[in-house]
């Protein structure tokens, strides 16, 4: 009981929070949170089709695509005078778009099941992705398309509040309707198509359909998503389509936890913020996204917010403090292996480069010492090497100490709890 | 006539890499059951693994290195992460593949730049194999083509006339009834994971050296190769070729043919209709040649939903 | 008793074939069971007695012959649109949502029943009737105690049971139940006959059965399949005593 209450509570101040934050950060940051946000609802609607009904599609950039580009569209026609729609119901056109296209794409591809499925529909947005560049009139060419936004409702929307405020009242309302969505009959049906579909067949239900039709609302959410990615930067071309987009949404989603409402919400925010914060500092951001992606298939399978959810349900406040020191170990170890691995993947990534290459041409092929946070390393000089080695080595050494640990706090957390 | 006899060989060629790729695939998806979502990204490191070695060892070394170094990472994923997931089931071992694609990729741009490297083979096997009326037939296209046949020929030896490929092709089957006669069944998934992945480390070097080498060409491949599975249907090894010759041959004629869809409508008299409307039907066939096989996807999908050569799932 | 059972058959298969690459495994099956029977099919293993529920539900499409479901020919529908017509099924080997809590495998059932297919607008708590009727299955399935637990968590038998009531909760016309004892113990079994029996009151029942004496309380028409095909029909008395079925199966188990 006490878990729910907080959770009440929970709800209303990270509202409140989302409310006044445009006017405290600087423009700069509302823009990052509005993709995060977006990033969010984009990843709610793909964990839609994956986490409630078990159809991993590998092809979710094309609904996301296309909802934008129906957007664009509605606002070039705005802007052009041909129609009077106000800005605030643009998304309208992404989620028509989104479940149209959904519809008839799922219809397709549900006609397959599990990993035939996720193929099918990677193959479509391929498809996509192919045919939009020679496309001239519904996806620009090559440039794609470009318009602009158009105050209405006397709200400004030149500005990023505005478009923070409308992003934020879309992602907000599609939550809830994706959040109301698995208390329905279809939603518990969903569950039931995941777990066992076979059966689900011989109650009299049409699984095919329930399937089209599940994909169709993930895609009509992803088709909103779409529409305010277009609204906020007021363009978009074929790459929007690209399987880099897909994949982006799949990793995040299954680092924040599948199996969990919010988890992939929590995932896409968090990964798409770090992509931000360090878009300046590294190119290899995405190689990263991938190592925890990875990591967190193979040790945590149900993802960050499947930890969260086994924390608040499992314990007692008062069990924590058996986890404290096991938690901190595992700290000081992922602190020690991400030294070990960003400097290895950055020192590679600047030895690589063109402007090394200049710099060595211009010493006549030696290698010269470059310069990586502010330092400066040679690259044949053992003592470079030896941070990543030594940091990575007492990293992997304790890697078993910490599990031991956390092993033995977590039982006796979980024991204290029941008992 | 010329376009024809060019357009099958190139066809068959491409269809042939293709299969080197996708009969791996379903190789290791028949016995495993995992579908194993970065092995077009083991034929883009095949690709790069001859290119390094072109650089410093020379282009043979590179063939010879590519499928060793390869089957070795194919052997390091199934040992060390494939088996530590397999309790979570096949869909978390799909996206733990899928992660892996998504690090080699970036691996192989952060090593190797964003863009294409110049991959190239050597100069002595630059010269056409024949001319036909006026076209030089490059001979590398052919080489390509016996490479990937003299592979069939040895996996399809390998596979019906020895021990290991019988305790294989029964692993696919029955793989409990395999281990209940005492084979080690693990080894066996290992050495079949592994097998298909220096297939793909192969293919990617014999063709990298043709086509461009690049970042993207995992993705591009990789999704032919999962047309071609979900045409021929997964886990047969006849609708892996069948679908791969066939898509090799799709793909080759529409790059060389320029009919558009308002060609087609002239035929019944709507042609100068279809040029006013424009748009999707004036589109030439030969711009949209990229699109092609995902469309003779769907058209299978409409008609045969389980594959040529599948079953009823 | 049970009513007398009506002329007219309610479920009849006429000459159905059914061959696995090239494998005849059906051989030219016609059965007739009668409104308001509970007819037993028996054969030894491998006759071919789950692949006759797997034509009739849906499952497979025969190879030849025609299946009438109320005069109806339902071969080569869906499985979905057989049962919509008052035809449910069991599965032989236990078929559950087993990560869906005990009350929402039987809810899925029980929606399905009130034609809540594709419905979006209200939410599942609101709908008093569905409760109503899941608290009423897990009561008669002797469930309610576990009625939160995961599916996959329960023990076999009880599995077995919420096998049953999820045939059981579409509540057709037509009940298909493939060896729904196997597995239980003694107690667990007569309780589950008796249900049964108590459900299926005026309805009709086909049910695949190896444990002679459920088959002997609870049945009044036996079938007997050997090979793929019904070597004899009839009532449990003749058939007990048919020499063809003590040669081919019955033998030493019923000829005492
Ligand atoms: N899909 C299939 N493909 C090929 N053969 C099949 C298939 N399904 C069933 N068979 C074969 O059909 C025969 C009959 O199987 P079935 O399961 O109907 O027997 P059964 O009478 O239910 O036996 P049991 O009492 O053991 O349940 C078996 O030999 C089986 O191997
Ligand atoms: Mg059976």
């Amino acid at each position: 009981m006490s878990s729910r209450a907080r959770r009440l509570g929970l709800l209303p101040a990270f509202g409140g929070v989302l409310l006044v934050l445009p006017l405290l950060l600087t423009p700069n940051l509302v823009n990052a949170v509005i993709k995060m946000m977006i990033a969010g609802l984009f990843a709610l609607s793909f964990s839609l089709a994956m986490g409630q009904a078990g159809m991993l599609s590998f092809g979710h950039s094309a609904y996301y695509g296309l909802g934008a580009f129906a957007t664009l569209h509605l606002m070039k026609a705005v802007e052009r005078s041909l129609v009077a729609w106000p800005t605030p119901l643009l998304p309208l056109a992404g989620a028509a778009a989104g479940l149209l296209c959904g519809l008839a794409f799922g219809w397709l591809a549900t006609q397959r099941t599990g990993v035939y499925f996720a193929m099918v529909t990677l193959a479509l947005a391929e498809l996509l992705l192919t045919l939009a560049p020679t496309w001239n009139s519904v996806f620009g060419g090559e440039a794609g398309i470009s318009t602009m936004r158009m105050n209405s409702w006397s709200i400004d929307f030149a500005s990023d509040r505005g478009v923070y405020y409308l992003t934020l009242a879309w992602v907000a309302g599609s939550t809830w309707c994706l959040w109301a969505f698995t208390r329905t009959p279809m939603g518990r049906l969903a569950l039931a198509v995941r777990d066992n579909e076979h059966r689900v067949r011989f109650l009299g239900f049409n699984t095919h359909g329930a399937k089209t039709l599940i994909f169709a609302i993930s895609t009509m959410f992803t088709g909103v998503a779409g529409a305010l990615l277009a609204i906020a930067n007021e363009a978009t071309n074929y790459t929007i389509f690209s399987a880099q987009a897909s994949a982006n949404v799949v990793l995040q989603t299954f680092i924040g936890g599948a199996g969990t409402f919010f988890g992939p919400a929590l995932g896409a925010a968090i990964m798409t913020f770090f992509a931000r914060v360090t878009s300046d500092l590294t190119r290899s951001w995405l190689l990263y996204q991938g190592l925890v992606f990875v990591i967190v298939m193979l040790f945590v399978p149900d993802g960050i917010g499947g930890l969260i959810s086994v924390h608040a349900h499992r314990l007692r406040a008062s069990a924590f403090k058996h986890l404290t020191l096991p938690y901190l170990v595992c700290l000081v170890v992922g602190v020690l292996l991400l030294v070990g691995v960003v400097f290895t993947v950055e020192s590679v990534h600047v030895v690589l480069s063109d402007a090394y290459a200049v710099l060595r041409r211009a010493n006549g092929g030696a290698l010269v010492p470059y310069s990586l946070f502010g330092r400066q390393f040679h690259p044949l000089s053992p003592w470079t090497w030896a941070i990543p080695l030594v940091s990575i080595l007492a990293g992997a050494a304790l890697l078993p100490v910490a599990r031991r640990l956390t092993r033995h706090g977590w039982s006796r957390a979980v024991g204290e709890s029941a008992a | 006539m010329e376009f024809l006899i060019v357009s099958v060989l190139n066809g068959v060629v491409h269809g042939l890499l293709l299969f080197m790729v996708s009969a791996g695939l379903t190789l290791i998806f028949g016995m495993m059951g995992v579908l194993n979502f970065a092995h077009a990204w083991f034929y883009m490191l095949g690709a790069y693994v001859g290119f390094t070695l072109t650089r410093t060892v020379g282009f043979w070394a590179g063939l010879i290195a590519a499928p060793l170094i390869v089957g070795g990472c194919g052997v390091l994923v199934e040992r060390y992460m494939l088996r530590r997931v397999h309790k979570y089931g096949h869909t978390h071992e799909l996206l733990l593949t899928f992660g892996l694609a998504f690090i080699i990729e970036e691996l192989i741009k952060l090593c190797y730049g964003d863009f294409p490297v110049n991959y190239a083979m050597p100069a002595y096997m630059k010269f056409a194999a024949f001319t036909l009326y006026e076209t030089n037939y490059p001979f590398y296209r052919l080489f390509m083509g016996i490479v990937a046949l003299a592979m069939f020929a040895a996996l399809y030896v390998l596979l019906t006339r020895t021990r290991v490929g019988i305790v294989v092709r029964a692993a696919t089957l029955k793989p409990v009834m395999v281990e209940a006669l005492g084979h080690n069944l693990p080894v066996v998934f290992m050495g079949v994971f592994a097998g298909g992945a220096a297939l793909a480390g192969l293919a990617g070097a014999v063709a990298g050296a043709f086509f461009p080498t690049g970042p993207n060409m995992a993705v591009d491949f990789g999704t032919l190769v999962f047309v071609v599975v979900v045409v021929g249907g997964l886990g047969s090894l006849e609708g892996a070729l069948v679908a791969s010759l066939m898509i090799g041959l799709f793909i080759s004629f529409s790059v060389g043919l320029n009919w558009s869809l308002s060609d087609l409508l002239a035929l019944v008299g709507l042609g100068g209709w279809a040029r006013e409307v424009g748009g999707l039907l004036t589109l030439q066939l030969s711009t949209v040649a990229a699109s092609m096989p995902f469309l003779l996807m769907l058209l299978v999908l409409l008609i045969r939903p389980a594959g040529l050569f599948g079953d009823r799932q | 008793m049970s009513p007398p059972a009506t002329a007219a058959p309610v479920l009849e298969l006429r000459d159905v074939h059914k061959s696995f690459g090239g494998t005849p495994i059906i051989r030219g099956v016609n059965l007739a069971v009668k409104r308001g029977q509970r007819h037993a099919l028996i054969g030894p293993n491998g006759a071919g007695k789950s692949t006759l529920f797997n034509l009739i539900s849906g499952h497979y499409v025969p190879s030849a012959g025609q299946i009438l479901l109320n005069g109806q020919p339902i071969a080569g529908l869906t499985p979905y649109a057989i049962n919509r017509r008052g035809l449910s099924r069991s599965f032989q080997i236990t078929s559950l949502f087993p990560r869906m809590s005990v009350a929402e495998n039987l809810r899925i059932s029980v929606m399905g029943r009130h034609g809540l297919r594709f419905s979006l607008f209200r939410p599942v708590r609101a709908l008093a009737q569905v409760a109503a009727e899941v608290d009423e299955y897990l009561e008669k399935l002797r469930l309610t105690r576990r009625r939160d637990d995961p599916a996959g968590a329960l023990a076999y038998s009880e599995q077995r049971a919420l096998e049953i009531g999820m045939a059981l909760a579409t509540n057709p016309e037509v009940l298909l139940l493939d060896e729904p004892t196997a597995g239980m113990s003694r107690e667990e079994s007569a309780y589950t006959v008796a249900l049964i029996r108590a459900v299926t009151e005026g309805k009709t029942l086909l049910v695949v059965e190896h444990d002679m004496s459920v088959v002997f309380t609870l049945c009044d028409q036996i079938s007997v399949l050997v090979y793929g095909e019904i070597i004899a029909s009839g009532e449990p008395e003749a058939v007990r005593v048919n020499p063809k079925v003590q040669e081919a199966y019955l033998g030493e188990e019923v000829a005492t």
